[in-house]
């Protein structure tokens, strides 16, 4: 019962002040009780004596609460405490005893007092000590009655209380000394049995509020653990973040996970946190070879109290050199099949509980979960980087021939080779301009793919003067519209200076060459294309609109989606990639930004895209 | 007059005939070369009075090894009387060259980029403008 102590010491500590603070009033009381009973009650008592023993109370009570002032700025022991209650616990049975002889031995009325003592006593001490002092009280008293009745020690009568004296009344002598002596013996047993009843009480509750915060605080650990762990999809992240989580969660010294690898023979370790380096390079853990990671990957929870005392691991030595003495391994298992084992490892021998090994199943299982995600995840997005590096390769090669040939058309109808004929002429023309189409179709798949592969590797953002890009893309776009009669205007609304935003600059191009060249397009002669450059909180806006052909709303939801192209639009021009609006949308979406679109069919488009201010100059 | 020479420094050889037809149509002395080393070697044979370069031939940077070599301001050159020829790079923006690149003196000494595929016209007044006519 080693917890039971610090509830019985508090005790001790407790009990000790209080009782200082009673005895001041206990002194005066003797003081003030002595001084005013002859004049009031005209009882005539030993004067001198009795004060010098209500002075000597206080005298020694004040003693008494130096010391405790000087154990407190100390944070003295409970022991200490405990030793000084005793001392203290003495010198008031002394001062009890003395109080009692001079106040007429065993005729005194203040015999009762002892009573409360013996109860004060027998609720702070332990039963024995209790009991010890019961007994000294007894032959104190029992002492007094009789040396006083023999005439070894005088009596002090208090004259005026009793018209006949009874100490020296052997029947009255012995009934009280019968009396008093056995209530004293069965208060102590009663309070003794009460106190030590009620403290086992006490106790057990504050045992189970400790298992209970225990048990919270665990769950909220599991809890917590759970949610950074499922923070994120990357899979060394998850892993690393289960580790971690799982060796604070135990309280102990380190935790790893060891996942299967494809072959399903060996477990690799992934992730580890609290071992060394060396540690982790011992070498891979064969399943042949290694009965526990056998039992585990069964889908037992394994505990290893005690590594040197064990036939279960491959490498023991590597172990005990690490300084880990017990080991607790449980299985994680994902939905079709075993992941591998998370195990936590501490530096105590026999460290491990079953309630240790029914949370570090819980922790496996969670963790299970984020790893299968996070390994779902992982494999799409390999998959996705596959397909863009693929899509390029496959139109990088398709490019090349195709440029050559649109070159090799060219310089014939250009005339460099000779002289060709108006109907040849109109041919070549025509295969030139499906030439043409192929090739800004494979430069859009292109985009597209570059982009795609950039997700996964952030790589060429840099601060652009978004007002400088959207104002070249807009000269580019003058003579085109001058041909069409189109007005073309550029409002810019933020004042001086550039807007700053995290791009790249070429994209950034490409999008608003994608959006006004779309604009020019698929507005008819005399109309309107209006670009405005705006500022909306933390926002800058580029809206790009038009007096064009607009969008018929069943086309709206297809609009960003690849090769997708609106009806009316094909009527306009034939041929088109429909992969320019959903270049914008990729770009923009990884530069942080958004793509809003708003159309009236037959009355015009507005393409707004807004992006994240980096700065402004 | 005496006639200029322009050496042309590129793998595919149709790419080679785009680029001939129109240079020859309009009066240039045309060499050709398929690959760096080839190219180096024309160099010093026909000393050319201008240099067209695909930017990626044999490996991805081949072209740039090309023209950094020509142009190198090292004085132990074996190229060093060519330090002057101007270059016009051939490139394909949506190439996969690993390099994001532009006209930069410090680091790449080249007079001009040109995408491909290139307007013949646009070939003929880039010429012109490097050669100063």
């Amino acid at each position: 019962m080693q917890r039971s102590e610090s509830l019985v010491e508090a005790e001790w500590i407790e009990s000790f002040g209080w009782l200082i603070r009673l005895r001041w009033l206990a002194g005066v009381g003797v003081l003030l009780i002595t001084l005013t009973i002859g004049p009031v009650f005209g009882l005539q008592v030993a004067v001198s004596p009795l004060l010098v023993i209500g002075t000597a109370i206080l005298f020694y009570n004040l003693l008494l609460f130096l010391i405790e002032r000087n154990l407190k700025s100390n944070l003295a022991s409970p022991e200490t405490y405990l030793r000084l209650g005793l001392w203290q616990v003495t010198l008031d049975w002394l001062a009890m005893t003395l109080l009692i002889h001079f106040s007429g031995g065993i005729e005194s009325p203040v015999i009762f007092f002892f009573i409360f003592h013996i109860v004060i006593a027998s609720i702070f001490y332990p039963p024995r000590i209790a009991f010890s002092f019961v007994v000294l009280a007894v032959v104190l008293l029992s002492s007094i009655a009789l040396l006083e009745y023999f005439s070894f020690l005088p009596h002090e009568p208090t004259i005026g209380f009793l018209q006949n004296p009874l100490y020296k009344n052997p029947f009255y002598v012995a009934a009280i000394l019968l009396f008093f002596n056995s209530t004293a013996l069965i208060v102590a047993y009663l309070v003794i049995t009460i106190s030590d009843r009620l403290r086992h009480r006490e106790q057990e509750v504050v045992e189970l509020t400790k298992s209970l915060q225990r048990v919270t605080a665990r769950l909220q650990a599991l809890n917590e653990g759970a949610r950074t762990v499922n923070s994120t999809l990357e899979l060394s992240q998850v892993l690393n973040r289960l580790v971690k989580s799982t060796t604070e969660v135990m309280g102990v010294r380190a935790c790893s996970i060891r996942l299967l690898d494809k072959g399903g023979r060996r477990l690799l370790p992934v992730a580890t946190y609290g071992l060394s380096q060396a540690y982790l390079e011992k070498g891979p853990i064969d399943l042949e070879s290694n009965r526990l990671a056998r039992e585990v990957l069964g889908g037992k929870i394994v505990n290893v109290p005690d590594v040197r005392q064990t036939t279960l691991l491959q490498y023991p030595n590597w172990a005990v050199q690490e300084g880990i003495s017990s080991m607790l391994s449980a299985p994680l298992v994902g939905k079709n099949k075993t992941l591998g084992i998370l195990r936590a490892y501490s530096e105590l021998k026999d460290h491990f509980t079953s309630d240790d090994a029914t949370f570090l199943a819980a922790i496996a299982a969670q963790g299970s979960i984020a790893i299968e995600n996070a390994m779902a995840y992982q494999a799409i997005e390999d998959l996705d980087a596959n397909k863009s590096t693929f899509v390029r390769m496959v139109t990088h090669e398709l490019r090349s021939p195709v440029s050559v040939t649109r070159s090799l058309l060219r310089t014939i109808t250009a005339g460099y080779a000779g002289d060709v004929n108006s109907q040849q002429r109109d041919i070549l023309e025509r295969a030139s301009r499906r030439i043409g189409y192929l090739q800004k179709l494979i430069d859009d798949l292109l985009d597209l793919a570059a982009g795609k592969m950039k997700v996964i590797n952030q790589d060429s953002m840099e601060p652009v003067a978004l007002d400088e890009v959207v104002q070249r893309v807009v000269n580019r776009f003058t003579v085109p519209a001058q041909e069409k009669r189109l007005t073309l205007d550029f409002h810019k609304e933020t004042g001086e200076g550039n807007i700053l935003v995290k791009a790249n600059p070429e994209e950034l191009d490409r999008v608003f060459n994608n959006l006004i060249s779309n604009a020019v397009k698929y507005t008819l002669p005399g109309g309107n294309v209006t670009i405005t450059l705006s500022i909306a909180r933390e926002e800058t806006q580029v809206s790009v609109e038009d007096t064009g052909i607009g969008i018929p709303e069943e086309a709206m939801e297809h609009l960003f989606e690849e090769f997708y192209r609106a009806p009316n639009a094909k009527e306009i021009e034939r041929e088109g990639t429909g992969l320019g609006l959903t270049i914008v949308k990729d770009t923009i979406t990884r530069f942080s930004g958004r793509v809003t679109v708003y159309s009236k069919p037959g009355k015009g488009t507005c393409f707004t895209v807004s992006l994240p201010i980096l700065k402004k100059t | 007059m005496n006639q200029k020479r322009i050496l042309l420094v590129d793998d595919d050889p149709d790419q080679r005939l785009t680029l001939r037809l129109p240079l020859e149509n309009a009066g240039y002395a045309i060499s050709e070369a398929a690959s760096l080393d080839e190219g180096l070697q024309e160099v010093k044979k026909t000393r050319p009075d201008l240099i067209i370069l695909d930017v990626m031939m044999d490996t991805m940077t081949s072209g740039f090894q090309f023209a950094l070599t020509i142009h190198s301001t090292d004085p132990k050159s074996a190229y060093k009387e060519f330090i002057k020829t101007p270059i016009i790079m051939l490139t394909a923006i949506h190439s996969t060259t690993p390099m994001r690149f532009r006209p930069d003196e410090d680091y790449l000494p080249v007079g001009e980029f040109l995408e491909k595929p290139v307007e013949p016209e646009v070939l003929l007044a880039t010429v012109r403008k490097h050669l100063s006519e």
